[in-house]
């Protein structure tokens, strides 16, 4: 399947295009645009203004994924707080990951073409996962 | 020599009365990312990809509430009024930083606990200020050496 969104990802599309591989679309392939209008007709939009996988009711693209898919993982939902954060920062979630994800995905951003980018995002969010699920089995943060 | 003029990405736009959440929901992310309120139903911010992205994105939420909303992307014709703009912007964050100053004044007669929780907290809140300040004042450094001061009395041995 065809995925489009716009060109210069950061950590919303980064984060969206992480549930696409892993559970949705293994062999997905992402198109960047600069306007909406360029989404190809069999291309499904996240991320982009007016598409259905975008911002709604004050909730960021991967939450608004979440929710479409019903992905109902508890694991997910800790990560869609972190994503929220680094992406709006608008202090609707308690998420200290945050600030430090925005740096390290507008970092890679800087010096990575959006393919890279969301290439090399996809091991962070592994481990990001990785770390919120063995949290919660725990009750504390893992070492 | 003159300032360089600054390209600016404004949301134009009109909210029913009723219900009146969207209206302070709105105004309260527009406060946190800085922007001016150029008239009511006009809100400015200095253009680059985060503050564009994040005015589409209330634009957004306008229009699902019913609401119409449009971005512009220009600039102040007169020079005068884009200081005078920049002037407005600089002073709401110049408040800003004066509470962190005077809260971090206040907490050097804490006991050594508070004042660390309250190092804490002022730091967070710095960050907050800074990232919508776009027109930094001289209260910035005036309120990072203030913080500073208390990290160093927060760390001194209690003698």
């Amino acid at each position: 399947m065809r995925w489009a969104t716009r060109r210069h990802c950061h950590v919303d599309r980064a984060a969206c295009a992480w549930p696409i591989r892993r559970f949705l679309d293994p062999e997905a392939e992402f198109i960047f645009v600069d306007d909406p209008e360029e989404v190809p007709g069999d291309a499904t939009a996240f991320d982009v203004r007016g598409a259905e996988l975008s911002h709604h009711g004050g909730d960021c693209s991967f939450e608004t994924f979440l929710r479409r898919y019903e992905l109902a993982d508890p694991v997910l939902w800790e990560l869609a707080k972190i994503v929220h954060e680094a992406d709006l920062a608008d202090e609707r979630y308690d998420a200290p990951e945050a600030p430090g994800l925005d740096v390290l995905l507008r970092g890679l951003s800087m010096v990575r073409d959006d393919d890279e980018l969301l290439a090399l995002a996809g091991p962070l969010f592994d481990g990001l996962y990785e770390y919120r699920k063995r949290a919660l089995l725990l009750g504390r943060e893992p070492a | 020599m003159p300032r360089p003029r600054t390209t600016w990405v404004l949301l134009a736009y009109r909210l029913p009365r009723e219900p009146s959440t969207p209206r302070s929901t709105l105004w309260r992310k527009l406060r946190r990312l800085g922007a001016a309120l150029v008239l009511d139903g006009l809100a400015a911010l200095p253009l680059d990809a985060r503050n564009r992205e994040q005015l589409e994105w209330l634009a957004d939420e306008v229009i699902e509430a019913r609401g119409e909303a449009t971005i512009w992307i220009g600039e102040l014709a007169s020079a005068r009024q884009e200081r005078e703009l920049a002037a407005r912007m600089a002073e709401a964050v110049a408040d800003d930083y004066a509470a962190v100053i005077a809260e971090a004044a206040a907490a050097a007669a804490d006991a050594t606990g508070q004042r660390r929780r309250t190092l804490a907290r002022l730091r967070r809140e710095l960050r907050r200020i800074r990232a919508r300040d776009y027109f930094p004042p001289p209260e910035r450094e005036l309120a990072q050496r203030a913080v500073d001061e208390l990290a160093v009395l927060v760390e001194e041995p209690v003698g």
